[in-house]
């Protein structure tokens, strides 16, 4: 029996491990297509399409967080060629899979680190996954 | 008379909206603003009844299509069966007569129904699919 906590998460992209990290989450959804029909009093439902997204925040220490933020801040066009190969990690456990970063956030505040904030949409079904 | 198509698939649909049509008539209105109306007919003409079928089987979207095809599109009429007219048993009662009381059904007057425009198919995901469907009610000799 094993408890998890945040020293056990990691964050890794295209195979290579992104440092400082603070937090990270991920939530996965399944839409869910009705299908009832007058006769019936009960509402009745069939699995549509699953979305798979979520979120990170890395303090922005040296050079951490620019290889996430750099696929969507950066003086070119956004392309295929920005998907990423994300792995979300505890202990040996992960869920990986390929994502396009849909919010870079950068904040600076008096009295705080200065971090960055960004939030990812999974592409297709995930590539692996070991609960 | 028009050819008879076979009937409609045995399929209850997500939601159903019915018109129950008008008796033909013709207003005569006088400068004085009185009207008179003189009624052509027995019968009701132009009902029109719409089907719904949200989030169905290739399979049962395909029945429709095939169906559709086999009435040669807006041509042949054909009869309505009991599935797509259940779920108000109260309102349309009587289903299998000819009676007024089968409010649902195209027969009360002698009608029979055909699609109004080709039925509408949307994909929603693999493996299920969305129809609309348009019916007219048609009077025939």
């Amino acid at each position: 029996m094993t408890y998890y906590s945040g020293k056990d998460g990691t964050l890794t992209y295209n195979g290579s491990q992104v440092a400082k990290v603070s937090n990270w989450s991920i939530s996965s959804t399944v839409d869910a297509l009705e299908t009832t029909v007058l006769t019936e009093s009960d509402r009745s439902y069939v699995p549509g399409l699953r979305t798979i997204s979520g979120s990170a925040t890395v303090f922005y220490y040296d050079s951490a967080p620019v290889s996430l933020l750099e696929r969507v801040v950066k003086a070119t066009v956004v392309s295929e060629s920005d998907i990423l190969v994300i792995k979300l990690g505890w202990g040996i456990k992960y869920i990986q899979g390929n994502c396009i970063i849909t919010s870079a956030e950068l904040s600076c505040a008096v009295g705080e680190v200065m971090q960055a904030s960004i939030q990812f949409q999974f592409t297709g079904a995930p590539t692996g996954v070991a609960l | 008379m028009s050819t008879a198509g076979p009937d409609f698939p045995q399929l209850v649909p997500t939601a159903r909206s019915m018109s129950p049509g008008d008796f033909a008539n013709k207003v005569f209105r006088s400068q004085s603003g009185i009207e008179s109306r003189v009624q052509y007919g027995n019968k009701a003409s132009n009902k029109t009844m719409d089907l719904e079928y949200s989030n169905i089987t290739e399979t049962d979207a395909a029945a429709i299509h095939d169906h559709y095809l086999a009435c040669n599109g807006t041509l042949y009429y054909f009869g309505l069966p009991q599935k797509p007219k259940s779920g108000n048993e109260t309102f349309s009662v009587n289903d299998g007569s000819e009676s007024t009381s089968n409010r649902f059904s195209s027969t009360p007057f002698g009608m029979r129904y055909r699609y109004a425009e080709p039925p509408q198919f949307n994909s929603v995901k693999s493996g299920r699919m969305s129809v609309t469907v348009k019916l007219i009610g048609v009077l025939d000799s």
